[in-house]
């Protein structure tokens, strides 16, 4: 099994330290994972405000020869899965790929802290890895699986503001979207937020240290890792 | 003003309360399709029926004047705006009508029919409860089955002259004065929610009656419709009564649902209005015409529901809306496809799934113009050594000008830190 880790852009630049954990993740199943040299951008920036791209395709031609393709992000799976491209079908998300894949579960039953999930758009709505709250379909949240501790959500599971290019065009609702996901999360008591999209979790952070909020936000592959590092 | 200073002063005003009564529908709209087991396999199906109708638009028009006229109604067809609205005029004009009252139908909102008959004399009366809030108000409807969302009891006391603010007691009141509208009326519009292709009937749902009334009792009775609300069947109907008022209000069914036909005492006339709709059948944005307009996509979104539907300036705001707004003016509605996080929540309500996510996207791209250094950074980041070069240039910029640059973002958030080692730095 050939296996490539997608290291999206914005953690390359802003978070490396997920694009480390990941890998890690993924080595600890033993895995034969590389980390190709030649990967830039998904495209997706240019794609959501409106420029024409062929980010996509060059994305595919770093990426099509392995098996599977982990990314921790799900905007950028959703991004390359909803082009036809030969790799579309073969990128997953790191908590899809723990659990469909490698169909491992309760990674973090004895956690410490009490976790706050914050399921966040793509992964809920494009890529379902859960049952988004405006369908008739049972119940199901494959991160919550993959973590398989008690886990506090939000009362809505609508959006967090984000939205790329939306925070950038509409400051002010991005900023109240993202307080009320907050406060929603805040306050049910949680000692940690995470998600599995760092953009969600910026986003969140940089609000909660505007309004001097103490919460501690981490994102998936860092409590995965801290549960799964032998060493500490 | 654009979307986004109009939805700043919005939520200053009115955000917290606004979100809160529509969220509080969507959760009702939740509990209703809930009920229904089969809601998944029912959504398929009205999508299907949906592409069935649009696909063969030309045939299921044709196949429904036919039997309308065979009904006894009497079939215009306006190419625009401009012509649906001459047409009515000139039926009430044939009449000498002076008054007319009106049932909500997003179509005349959409042709301005109000004011082109009231800049002829003709005095319009809306008669939904909502509508004529609005319509005292001097303002459009907010949201298009609850035009009246974006006001507090305060201000309908106010508009009313009333102290009492009441609810009930404002209905009550608006109810007295609206039944003496209804008497004398020389004339009834209305819209319809659909058209039964097989039959050459019309399917008008509301809550209130009013359009009823309406059709009833005036001697003239005229719907005004686009073309893509047909429907093949009665069979077909079924499928699309049983979704749109769970959807867009968490209600089993409107309370009224009246089928019509010929009219026993005196004249029905259905307009079926294209203005655009046949053309957009042979664009990327064909898929908009399977709206129902039952103002779901509205109801769920997270933008709309803080920015009120007025900061969208278009007669139908929110998802559908901005699809729909640049359409018909691209220059001015550019910023609507953008006012969205792709949070994707609209197409999971959609009762005929229209792939919102996948048009929105489109529809950016549509009312974007060519940018140089879009295209120079888009060409660069091809190669990993491009991208590193953008990423050091970014690391030797002193953090105020980045702050400036993404002003937006560092008005109402702090900035994060950019750590000094990247993970691939090959």
């Amino acid at each position: 099994m050939k296996i490539a880790l997608h290291v999206p852009c914005y953690i390359n630049e802003l978070n490396p330290e997920i694009a480390k954990k990941t890998l890690l993740i993924l080595r600890h199943f033993n895995l034969d994972v590389k980390v190709p040299k030649e990967q830039t951008c998904c495209g997706q920036p240019f794609i959501n405000s409106g420029h024409p791209t062929t980010l996509p395709q060059k994305f595919n031609e770093v990426f099509k020869n392995y098996d599977y393709v982990v990314s921790p992000s799900s905007s950028c799976v959703s991004t390359i899965r909803s082009q036809t491209l030969e790799v579309s079908k073969k990128m997953f998300e790191l908590c899809e790929f723990l659990h469909d894949v490698l169909k491992v579960k309760n990674i973090a039953k004895n956690y410490p802290k009490k976790i706050a999930l914050h399921n966040s758009c793509h992964s809920l709505r494009h890529l379902f890895e859960g049952s988004p709250s405006e369908l008739n379909i049972p119940y199901f949240n494959k991160i919550k699986e993959v973590l398989g501790c008690e886990i506090i959500e939000a009362s809505r599971d609508e959006c967090c503001g984000f939205g790329g290019v939306f925070s950038l065009k509409e400051g002010f609702i991005s900023y109240v979207m993202g307080r009320n996901k907050l406060d929603d999360l805040l306050n049910k008591n949680p000692d940690v937020i995470t998600g599995v999209d760092f953009s969600c979790l910026m986003h969140l952070e940089s609000i909660a240290k505007k309004d001097g909020d103490n919460i501690e936000i981490k994102h998936i592959s860092e409590i995965l890792w801290e549960c799964l590092d032998e060493t500490l | 003003m654009k979307h986004y200073e109009l939805a700043i002063n919005f939520y200053k005003q009115k955000g917290p309360r606004h979100d809160k009564a529509l969220w509080a529908i969507r959760q009702k709209r939740d509990k209703a399709i809930k009920e229904v087991d089969e809601w998944e396999e029912l959504r398929e199906k009205a999508s299907k029926i949906k592409d069935e109708v649009i696909n063969n638009l030309q045939d299921y028009v044709k196949e429904f004047i036919k039997n309308a006229k065979k009904e006894g109604i009497e079939l215009f067809f306006a190419k625009d705006a401009k012509e649906h609205n001459e047409i009515v005029f000139d039926l009430l004009k044939e009449i000498n009508a002076k008054k007319v009252v009106k049932s909500k139908s997003m179509l005349t909102e959409e042709c301005g029919l109000n004011e082109f008959l009231e800049k002829r004399g003709i005095e319009v009366i809306d008669t939904d409860l909502g509508e004529r809030i609005v319509q005292l108000r001097g303002e459009k409807p907010s949201h298009i089955v609850l035009p009246a969302i974006h006001t507090t009891k305060e201000e309908v006391a106010e508009i009313l002259g009333e102290s009492n603010t009441d609810p009930t007691y404002l209905t009550h009141k608006m109810r007295e004065l609206l039944r003496n509208e209804f008497l004398s009326a020389d004339a009834g519009i209305s819209g319809a929610n659909f058209l039964v292709a097989d039959k050459g009937w019309a399917v008008v749902c509301t809550n209130e009656g009013n359009a009823d009334l309406g059709a009833v009792l005036p001697k003239l009775h005229i719907i005004s419709v686009g073309v893509e609300k047909i429907v093949p069947s009665m069979r077909d109907l079924g499928v699309f009564l049983r979704m749109l008022a769970r959807n867009a209000t968490g209600q089993k069914i409107t309370t009224y649902t009246s089928i019509f036909g010929r009219k026993e005492n005196g004249k029905r006339v259905i307009v079926l209005v294209d203005n655009g709709r046949f053309e957009r059948l042979n664009t990327e944005f064909k898929e908009t015409l399977k709206c129902i307009r039952c103002s779901a996509c509205l109801t769920t979104c997270p933008v709309f529901r803080r920015s009120g539907g007025h900061a969208y300036r278009y007669v139908i705001p929110g998802p559908i809306g901005s699809l729909l707004a640049p359409l018909n003016n691209k220059e001015e509605y550019s910023d609507l496809p953008f006012a969205c996080t792709l949070c994707n929540s609209c197409e999971m309500v959609c009762p005929v799934k229209i792939p919102f996510s996948k048009q929105l996207v489109k529809m950016r791209e549509y009312v974007t113009k060519d940018d140089f250094a879009f295209k120079f950074i888009e060409t660069s980041l091809h190669s990993p050594f491009a991208f590193k070069l953008f990423s050091k240039i970014i690391r030797l910029t002193p953090k105020s000008i980045l702050k400036k640059a993404l002003n937006e973002w560092s008005k109402y958030k702090e900035f994060p830190t950019i750590p000094p080692k990247r993970f691939i730095d090959g």
